[in-house]
């Protein structure tokens, strides 16, 4: 999963096309006036009409990559591609929310629902009755067990980081019921499943008849559509499952995911009308286009995962306070969000983002800019020399661009680095890194690897090394009671802040656009990520008349 | 006993047929040389991939696996063998055309290379012809009449087509022709079975993004290389002193003689329009093998990148062997030098 959130600054590298067309575009659009079009209420698109089709493009970088096919067991960049598992499988549980993306919560949807134990250790999922898979099996206790079990045996990206009871981990104490039992408290598991592989259950029955191969491109689920044609990373086809759960539902009878080669072709192909939907922009400009031009709906999805300037507390220079309070106080997080991503993106002095559960923007004692100090501190340093690194893609290298302007003007000498995933993730295992600019968090922080991941002692990719941290991060996991958890997270912003081992910036988050006539929730609502991007309930996505 | 009297003799005469052949020899020899350029780019090929951190194992498994997954995948993906022993493994495999199965989906690479050849193969084909079918006769008419409007229009629009980058102009195209007069589809493939007119129409744009820098280039090139054929050839000289009308003198003489010149050009941009047809195809949502060739190498799936490679290589090199080819057949002097 976490490789899917590195791979949103690669979706970010095709936009380097987008910045040079951009321009044209806008040379070319002659523009137009228009109102502002921001995300579509319920009531503002009418009573949901079925038939018809959409087509809707995906970044080839991105969420529409899928080189491994998309059986969830095998599928290395399912938390990447959630639209496409949501349309073929539907997932047990969803993340919802009102229209304007607050108060989202995890929903049951294949599940009746679930129960944590009080020591955060066992889940209980009941699951719905009457539920079948496209190919007429049932969807039962069985079958999720079944699901559960290979998609931790399997040799993949994807297989959930679950430490399990060595004694029936998983039981099914009835048709309906399923029980996990974890070794590790975790009161995200739930809040986990809607980017995670564990979510998407397959039939049995077909997988086995149908071979791994086969089964990549031709999955066979029970949610709202049915695979028809899979060109793996280009085309996927869909049609409507006609023994979906859910009653009248469906509401398009077809559902086509095509890859593109990111933000301006997916722009330009809609304002051609060959698609309706497109998931993913970041392209502020184009951003700015699709609102103004009066011809698309615009969801710009609440942020979860802020920037985050990890620094290396291990070894020299991070691991003296002063150089630490220094990038802190060199740091200017808001002429960023300004200055490059035009105000639309708020900026966070931890790690959570505007449509986090917890999200809290201020932290008491936080070091915010003043050149002045960091200049003193540069100075009793007696100069600050530091490798600012970063994966190489146009939004990460342009704020590492941005930040190393800000830090020469403290008098720090920065050289910045861009890596490729793969260069990335040897300079974390390495361990010589200095600085490196990254994400942190998610919806819910310790949902997925959590934020953990970044500050843990343990964790490959992390520049701290701190017990107390440590027990700040499992302490907000292992409480089922969300003021406990919440309380926990607050002190531990506060104790990263204090202890200025990484300052934070912006929250990005993906925009949807969607023609006028397409609405549906998650598409033209706002829901907030897991961890990296949106998911859309396809199932509930209709078209009106154009 | 015309078989009796036949047999004996045959095979000396195939022979010697072959031996006094200038252009059978000539392919030979170019067939040969043509061996050692693939061989020798499937091995650099592999170097490269080996130099890139990471491998198809650290890929799948994500950067959260521990580093005893990793070594386990690579025993199972069989990239702990050392890097000569899985490329001598690979050429074996290839030579039955065994080109493996893709690391990453597990579908057979000959099947994904059968699925994705033909839009790229058909995309860069069109690229050509209608990139010389425009400059040809353009250069024609332009040489004509040196200095006059349509040689100096040409000249401006040449310099442009040579300045702006195949992408750019990608996005411009879809702008005028998909979004502003909605004439031509903005993405997409529509296979020639399944719709002939339909097929054409989904690559016209990008064949008119990778065609107009080629015509630029090769009305440059041959409207100059004609002029300066009539201006300083005695041939040309000899054939006005005959008689012979201007049309006749340019496109029976200069023309023939530049074609050479534009011939080695065409034969070696094959390499580099099939190369650019990776950034074409990201941009036309087209499902050729440049799309697949930068996804695989995202995915640092090594038997797909290798396969796609030896499809580029091989393509540049029978194109340059067509080229070479076409020159023993049009001109009697490389035929005679090459014995």
């Amino acid at each position: 999963m976490r490789s899917t959130t590195t791979r949103i600054h690669s979706r970010r590298a095709a936009l380097a096309v987008g910045a040079v067309a951009t321009l044209l575009l806008a040379a070319c659009s002659g523009g137009s006036g228009g109102g502002t079009s921001g995300a579509t209420t319920a009531a503002d698109a009418g009573k949901p009409v079925a038939g018809g089709s959409v087509t809707v493009l995906e970044d080839a970088a991105f969420a529409g990559g899928f080189p491994a096919g998309l059986d969830p067991a095998t599928n290395v960049t399912g938390g990447a591609n959630l639209s496409m598992n949501q349309a073929i499988f539907g997932g047990l549980f969803l993340i919802s929310a009102k229209d304007d993306g607050s108060d989202a919560k995890i929903e049951p949807n294949q599940a009746e629902g679930y129960e944590l134990s009080p020591d955060a250790k066992t889940l209980t999922i009941k699951l719905k009755q009457g539920i079948k898979f496209s190919d007429g099996t049932a969807l039962d206790a069985q079958a999720v067990k079944w699901n559960f079990e290979r998609d931790l045996k399997a040799t993949c990206s994807c297989a959930p980081r679950w430490s399990l009871e060595k004694t029936d981990p998983i039981t099914t104490p009835d048709d309906h019921t399923v029980v996990v039992k974890f070794t590790v408290p975790n009161a995200a598991q739930v809040a986990s499943f809607p980017a995670s592989n564990v979510n998407w259950i397959v039939s049995p029955t077909a997988a086995q008849k149908t071979g791994p191969d086969e089964f990549k491109l031709k999955p066979v689920g029970a949610g709202p559509f049915v695979v028809s044609n899979n060109q793996l990373n280009s085309v996927l086809e869909l049609k409507k499952n006609p023994t979906y759960f859910e009653s009248g539902k469906p509401y398009l009878d077809t559902l086509t995911f095509k890859s593109i080669g990111g933000d301006q072709p997916a722009y330009q192909a809609m304002l051609a009308g060959q698609a309706q939907a497109y998931e993913g922009m970041n392209n502020i400009a184009l951003i700015e286009q699709a609102q103004t031009s009066g011809k698309f709906n615009v969801t710009i999805q609440p942020a979860t995962s802020p920037y985050v300037i990890q620094l290396n507390t291990k070894i020299a220079p991070f691991n003296n306070e002063k150089a630490r309070q220094a990038i802190y106080y060199a740091t200017d997080f808001d002429a960023i969000a300004k200055g490059v991503f035009k105000g639309k993106y708020e900026v966070s002095q931890g790690f959570t983002g505007p449509g986090g559960k917890f999200f809290e923007p201020k932290v008491d004692g936080y070091r915010t800019h003043d050149v002045a100090k960091a200049k003193q501190l540069v100075q009793e340093l007696g100069g600050l020399q530091i490798t600012l690194g970063t994966i190489s893609a146009v939004t990460a290298t342009t704020i590492n661009t941005a930040l190393q302007t800000q830090w020469q003007e403290a008098g720090i000498t920065v050289k910045t680095e861009n890596y490729q995933l793969s260069s990335l993730i040897q300079q974390f295992t390495d361990g010589k890194w200095q600085a490196m600019l990254q994400t942190a968090g998610a919806w819910d922080p310790a949902a997925g690897v959590g934020v953990g991941f970044r500050f843990n002692s343990g964790a490959p990719f992390s520049g701290v090394a701190d017990p107390k941290l440590d027990d700040l991060f499992l302490k907000a996991q292992s409480s089922t009671d969300d003021s406990v958890r919440k309380a926990a997270y607050t002190e531990a912003a506060k104790y990263l802040s204090d202890q200025a081992y990484a300052p934070f910036g912006l929250a990005f988050a993906p925009t949807n656009v969607a023609a006028k006539e397409v609405h549906g929730p998650g598409l033209t609502t706002k829901v907030p990520a897991i961890l990296v991007n949106s998911g859309v309930n396809w199932a509930g996505v209709w078209r009106g008349k154009s | 006993m015309t078989v009796g009297t036949a047999a004996p003799s045959g095979p000396r005469s195939v022979g010697s047929r072959w031996s006094r052949s200038p252009v059978l020899r000539f392919v030979a020899k170019r067939l040969a040389l043509a061996v050692p350029i693939i061989i020798g780019v499937t091995i650099l090929t592999f170097w490269v991939l080996s130099l890139i951190p990471g491998n198809a194992a650290q890929q799948l498994l994500g950067i959260e696996a521990t580093p005893d997954q990793v070594r386990a995948l690579e025993e199972q993906l069989g990239l702990n063998r050392p890097g000569y022993v899985r490329y001598l493994d690979w050429v074996a495999h290839s030579l039955r055309g065994d080109y493996g199965t893709s690391m990453t989906s597990g579908q057979p690479v000959s099947a994904l290379l059968a699925e994705r050849m033909p839009v790229t193969f058909e995309l860069v084909l069109l690229a050509f012809v209608v990139s010389l079918a425009l400059a040809i006769p353009v250069s024609l008419l332009s040489a004509r009449h040196p200095g006059g409007v349509l040689d100096r229009l040409v000249m401006v629009i040449s310099v442009t087509g040579l300045s702006v980058a195949n992408y750019v102009l990608a996005l411009v195209l879809v702008l005028i022709f998909a979004v502003k007069l909605a004439w031509l589809p903005a993405i997409g493939y529509v296979p020639f079975a399944e719709d002939p007119v339909g097929n054409l129409m989904s690559l016209t744009l990008p064949t008119m993004a990778m065609a107009f820098s080629l015509f630029c280039f090769y009305t440059r090139f041959l409207l100059s290389d004609i002029v300066d054929q009539l201006h300083s050839q005695d041939y040309i000289d000899t054939a006005r002193a005959k008689g012979a009308g201007p049309w006749r003198i340019l496109i029976v003489h200069a023309f023939r003689n530049s074609s050479f010149g534009l011939l080695t050009l065409v034969g070696l941009n094959v390499g580099a329009l099939v190369g650019g047809t990776v950034i074409v195809e990201q941009i036309f949502a087209l499902p050729g093998i440049g799309q697949l060739l930068l996804q695989a190498i995202n995915a640092r799936d090594a038997t797909v990148v290798l396969a796609v490679v030896v499809v580029f290589a091989v393509v540049a090199v029978v194109a340059n062997l067509a080229v070479d080819i076409l020159y023993a057949v049009l001109d009697p002097r490389v035929r005679h030098d090459s014995r």
